[in-house]
């Protein structure tokens, strides 16, 4: 129990030593204090209440009031209520509030420190989990600045006040024996609070078992039924099913105890103050009217030390939050500009690539070896190779999506280790394998580097990479909504909206790579006889696996394995009859296969 | 955005009688728990009234004498008049007491049912899921039918748990109250409930604002988290485009938008909670006002007033449950509806009346001018008639998308077909009960599934006739066995989800020792296409060959190993039979097949 404690404090410690922590609440400082000042102004109103109705009371027993008096007392309860009213808005406001402020600013450092880091760490770390801490983890640190605070602030001033009202204007003793029950609800939300969040997890754990159960049977429903397996999956499943329905009833046994628990202790202060308290008042210690208010402060009690018990529980998880948050935003940047980057703001297209031998970081192989060639702006490079050769791997290199060593790659004769990055990455056209759009309009997914570009620009783009026409026939055209919210493109589609993507920006050099498998051989031509047309004296990088995309370029380099094991123009590695040549040749018969009737 | 508050309202539309029927049934099966929980509620909920009621008789009886100081009375009196109050107290205390077991019992009794009924309707989803047809799931996106099992089936709880039986508590709350109060004093009692009135409009006009702000704001948590995870898979193609800045001014756009959003909803909450206390205020001045009056001319007592008091708190519970469980009962319905919507999907393909039951199978097969299509006139199989006889070994080859795999799959009868006729041992397959007709047949896939466990389980799926020694004789017939046995944990070595931890070659021979421990008479494989290494290879080709003897085997071949041992080779172009033979016929004929060969099976 001690070992529990001081970990707990240890962490609670770690909150409010983070520099996060200070940060927000140095910036948001005025906010949280003229918030916590209303707080305790409305505390010391609502705890005025029983007073007034005890004091209307007495008066009634003595006949000692008038009924001009009562209505003096109900003007005074009128003030307070409207007081409250209007106080409780703006302390609200400005302590969930903040904490909403908090929560925006620490998504947006979130968001723009995860979009610094390079691909490696999104190998590293899935989506599921960077969005488990911008959702959950973000979540308890809100809950901490928000719900954490004010309960603080409102356990110590509704608590101290009551108890001071119930001690200084009615009986010390008293107090104290109806007070000290409700100490136990304080102690037991606060360990309840933590087995419930256990019986919780456990919960979440078991619904997710079942979850994933079903999802692999239904991934595997092709199985499932070949082998006939149906009735033994429903036999596994009720298995499954059955463990979820005890862990929920294991939550559910302390969870339905919580409440009528609270009620229970309540209503044993309640007991206690009824018996020792009318004892007392029979005595004439107290009168009947302290009785009764005494009654409506032990009801006001049961809130601040439910409070003490759930505050707890939500620094301690807001803390362990805020440590894995931290770890995002403390992730060291490992691809930028380096220490002597060149002052330019663009480049020309030529493309020298000197003895660069690659391996993926925290690999022994290399996947590129003794890799060198030359082409000069304004020309076209095709690449070609089996799968796995490397050939993603060099033009990843060229984007500086991993960086190559330094004196091995050159880029308008620039070490493109000393180009800034942004200067890099704008001035090249990526169409990448896999056709990564998203859930927005075609245009704006066209326009996607540019940003500004006019709808005739875009349209143009668009007719570039023969896609125009797909286009209008959507029922919205440019505007149609694109993704998991919209209309669903077929993968050809997707490819010439991804090139289109690339033409717009006109770029020094454009890199297609392997960006044209889904589309038909004839609008194959027509993209490519539009490239070597629009873009006379910009470069030119194609990576293939049909021989007909790459046949006209200036340079053809076959890769195999990771190296360069043929290269030349189209005639001259026909000639050499080695693996283009073969490749060539059933890429032939296949065309003689598919005109076959 | 848009189409999310579409999908809502579409939702919301009025729930119909027949689901609340249907959901009521299977509660019925619990009509006892419910019952007993109702009979608890009642007691409870008189309890609850009778203990103000013990206050205000404490005051009266006992107290309210000793206003002036007390004096006139003997000690005596006192004497017992403490000893009443101190009864009194006690009495509480009991109350108290059984207030808290009847509560437990009772929430536990509710709990237990719900989950139960959840719990019931969840195998019937799951149960009704795995008899339906394959089509049924290529049209189907997987995730929505999980929700299904899952998700949807868990909004339904609070449905039993929170609907069904409370709603007569919180009207028994209600109506309890108004009538004790009327029995202390009608006049006093009418007057406070001039506040109920308010009370209900408010409650009910806050649930509905709040209920749109809280849509609202679920939407933009939805569209904003799908931006952050969209844009975090898409983070390469940002930062290829260099457009990190431009990006991040958009996120701070909605991110912002969504923290106003949140003030909002703020905001509506900071005025309701408020309201209430001031409508508590209300009453209670109305309270001390007229009831004030009433005491001074005698025709109540202060006990009244007391008891009063704390009634007037017991008015708002029952109004916000009501309130709340509207809500439950609309998002129930949602779930409901899509549940049984699932629940009546009839499946498509199954068993005929008086199918016929077969142990076994000769593995005699034949397609009579087959005709099929998956989506209407768009036929992938054209007019298709062979004949296989038992134990015989055909290959099938063509190009991709010339229906070789389709062939495979009707012969498992995954899709029915349009016009012509599929025997097997000369029987239409429609009239074979379907579970005889593929226990019988053993299929491997191209890619292999394998299911997240162990190596044995994978093996023997969840067979349990099928024993550990079983799985290894398999697993070493197939040439399995080599490399299972070099794994830490061999046969219990664990399974990661889709086997990712084993190469394309592993999968294939664990595939085969699943296909042969549940032994087939007819064997159906598509070969893998995948790299596969030169060793693993070998060894699979040495465990097909074991594999098909005695076995009718149809293979859509990739490997010419096997063509080459093919008893015969069939084949496909465009949905048709286009030549039939043995491998050194078909060469000499040179039309397709010798065009395929030289593509597909010459080495480089």
């Amino acid at each position: 129990m001690n070992g529990t404690i001081t970990k707990e404090n240890k962490s609670v410690t770690g909150l409010i030593k983070s520099k996060y922590t200070k940060l927000f609440l140095k910036k948001y400082k005025a906010n949280y204090l003229f918030g916590i000042l209303f707080l305790v102004i409305i505390d010391v109103l609502q705890t005025r209440v029983p007073i007034i109705t005890g004091y209307v009371i007495d008066g009634l027993e003595l006949k000692n009031i008038e009924m001009v008096n009562i209505e003096h007392q109900i003007l005074y309860l009128f003030i307070i209520a409207l007081s409250v009213f209007i106080g409780r808005i703006i302390w609200r406001y400005f302590i969930f509030g903040t904490s909403r402020s908090i929560e925006r600013d620490i998504r947006n450092d979130m968001f723009e420190h995860l979009e610094k880091m390079s691909t490696k760490y999104y190998q590293e770390h899935s989506a599921g989990e960077i969005m488990a801490h911008m959702t959950n983890d973000l979540e308890a640190v809100r809950m901490a600045f928000g719900q954490g605070i004010l309960f603080i602030c409102d356990v110590a001033a509704l608590g101290t006040i009551t108890i001071f009202n119930m001690v200084n204007e009615i009986d010390l003793v008293l107090t104290i024996v109806a007070v000290i029950p409700l100490l136990l609800i304080a102690i037991t939300t606060s360990i309840l609070g933590k087995e419930l969040h256990k019986r919780f997890s456990i919960k979440q754990e078991a619904f997710s078992d079942l979850s994933n159960f079903v999802q692999e049977n239904l991934s595997g429903i092709k199985v499932i039924k070949s082998f006939v397996q149906e009735k033994k999956e429903i036999e596994a499943f009720e298995k499954v099913n059955k463990n979820n329905y005890n862990k929920n009833m294991k939550l559910m046994r302390m969870y339905t105890v919580m409440h009528p628990y609270m009620q229970f202790i309540s209503g044993l202060s309640l007991a206690i103050a009824i018996g020792y308290g009318g004892y007392i008042t029979v005595y004439g210690r107290i009168s009947v009217g302290d009785f009764a208010a005494f009654i409506q402060y032990l009801g006001m009690l049961v809130w601040p030390m439910m409070a003490v018990g759930m505050t707890i529980n939500i620094f301690t998880m807001g803390s362990a939050s805020l440590e894995r948050i931290e770890k995002i935003l403390d992730e060291p940047i490992d691809i930028k500009d380096s220490v002597d980057v060149k002052n330019v703001n663009d480049f020309k297209g030529s493309i020298e690539v000197r003895n660069l031998s690659y391996k993926y970081p925290e690999t022994n192989n290399y996947v590129l070896k003794d890799v060198s060639f030359k082409v000069e702006k304004g020309q076209t490079l095709g690449i070609i190779g089996r799968t796995g050769s490397g050939k993603t791997t060099l033009v990843n290199l060229f984007l500086r999506i991993f960086s190559p060593d330094k004196n091995s790659i050159y880029i308008s004769g620039e070490d493109i280790m000393d180009l800034p990055l942004d200067v890099l990455r704008k001035n090249i056209g990526y169409v990448p394998q896999d056709n990564f759009l998203f859930s927005n309009t075609i245009s704006n997914n066209i326009d996607f580097g540019v940003r500004n570009s006019t709808e005739n620009e875009i349209i143009n783009a668009a007719k570039a990479a023969c896609v125009h026409d797909n286009i209008i026939d959507f029922k919205e055209g440019y505007k149609t909504v694109i993704g998991e919210r919209g209309v669903s493109l077929s993968g050809g589609q997707k490819q010439r909206i991804s090139i289109a993507r690339a033409l717009i920006k006109e770029p020094e050099i454009l890199i297609l790579d392997d960006s044209v498998s889904a589309v038909d051989t004839d609008t194959e031509e027509k993209i490519l006889s539009h490239i070597k047309n629009t873009r006379s004296g910009k470069t030119n990088v194609i990576i293939a696996h049909r021989i007909s995309t790459i046949q006209d370029a200036d340079l053809i380099i076959v890769i195999d394995d990771g190296k360069i094991i043929e290269q030349g123009k189209h005639a001259e590695l026909i000639q050499n009859n080695g693996l283009y040549n073969s490749i060539y040749e059933k890429q032939l018969l296949e065309k003689m296969l598919e005109e076959q009737e | 955005m848009d189409n999310f508050i579409k999908e809502n309202k579409t939702l919301q539309k009025k729930y119909d009688k027949g689901l609340m029927i249907r959901l009521l049934k299977y509660a019925k099966k619990y009509l006892l728990h419910l019952s007993l929980s109702m009979l608890l509620i009642v007691a409870i909920v008189c309890i609850e009234l009778y203990q103000p009621i013990l206050i205000g008789n404490a005051v009266d009886d006992f107290i309210s004498n000793y206003s002036n100081n007390g004096s006139i009375y003997s000690e005596i009196a006192k004497q017992s008049d403490a000893n009443g109050v101190i009864k009194l107290g006690v009495i509480y205390l009991i109350t108290v007491l059984i207030v808290f077991v009847l509560n437990y019992a009772q929430a536990m009794l509710l709990s237990y049912t719900g989950q139960k009924i959840i719990y019931n309707i969840r195998m019937d989803v799951f149960k009704h899921l795995n008899t339906l047809s394959i089509n049924f799931f290529n049209t189907n996106p997987l995730g929505k039918l999980v929700t299904r099992v899952t998700n949807d089936t868990e909004a339904l709880n609070e449905m039993y748990t929170s609907v069904i039986v409370n709603v007569l508590k919180s009207f028994f709350v209600l109506i309890g109250v108004m009538i004790t109060m009327i029995s202390y004093n009608t006049k006093l009692a009418l007057m406070t409930f001039t506040v109920i009135p308010f009370i209900i409009l408010f409650t009910f006009t806050f649930n509905k604002v709040s209920r749109k702000i809280y849509r609202n704001i679920r939407g933009k948590i939805a569209a904003l988290n799908s931006f952050i995870s969209e844009h975090v898979s898409g983070m390469k193609i940002i930062q290829i485009f260099s457009v990190e800045k431009e990006i991040f001014e958009e996120f701070k756009k909605e991110n912002e938008s969504l923290k106003k959003e949140h003030i909002k909803q703020l905001v509506t909450f900071s005025i309701y909670n408020p309201t209430s206390f001031l409508l508590n205020i209300v009453a209670i001045s109305l309270l001390l006002w007229y009831g004030g009056d009433m005491v001074m001319e005698g025709a109540i007592t202060i006990g009244t007033i007391i008891i009063f008091q704390r009634y007037i708190g017991k008015f708002f519970e029952p109004i916000q449950e009501f309130a709340e469980q509207l809500n439950i009962i609309q998002s129930a319905m949602a779930s409901a509806e899509r549940i049984f919507s699932l629940l009546d999907t009839e499946p498509d393909i199954k068993d005929v009346e008086n199918a016929i039951e077969l142990q076994s199978l000769k593995g005699d097969i034949e397609f009579k001018n087959v005709w099929f299509a998956y989506e209407s006139d768009d036929w992938i199989l054209r007019n298709v008639s062979f004949k296989v006889k038992p134990g015989e070994n055909v290959a099938f080859v063509g190009a991709t998308g010339a229906g070789k795999t389709t062939i495979q799959s009707l012969i498992c009868r995954y899709y029915d077909i349009q016009k012509g006729e599929i025997l097997i041992d000369g029987i239409n397959i429609r009239n074979i009960k379907l579970s005889n007709l593929r226990i019988n047949i053993g299929q491997m896939l191209q890619d292999v599934f394998l299911f997240s466990g162990d190596i044995k389980s994978n093996i023997r799926l969840k067979n349990d006739e099928i024993s550990d020694e079983d799985i290894v004789d398999a697993a070493k017939y197939v040439n399995a066995d080599g490399f299972i046995s070099k794994l830490d944990n061999k046969y219990d070595e664990t399974v990661i989800e889709r086997g990712a931890s084993f190469s394309a070659g592993q999968r294939q021979l664990i595939s085969f020792a699943r296909t042969l421990a549940f032994k087939p008479s007819i064997l159906i494989l598509d070969e893998a296409t995948a790299n596969i290494d030169t060793e693993t290879e070998s060894l699979i080709q040495d465990a097909l060959k074991k594999l098909m003897i005695g076995r009718t085997t149809l293979v859509v071949a990739h490997r010419l190993s096997t063509i080459q041992n093919a008893d015969k080779i069939i084949v496909m172009h465009k949905g048709e039979i286009r030549e039939e033979g043995t491998h050194q016929e078909l060469l000499s004929n040179k039309e397709i097949y010798y065009k395929l060969y030289k593509l597909q099976y010459e080495h480089v």
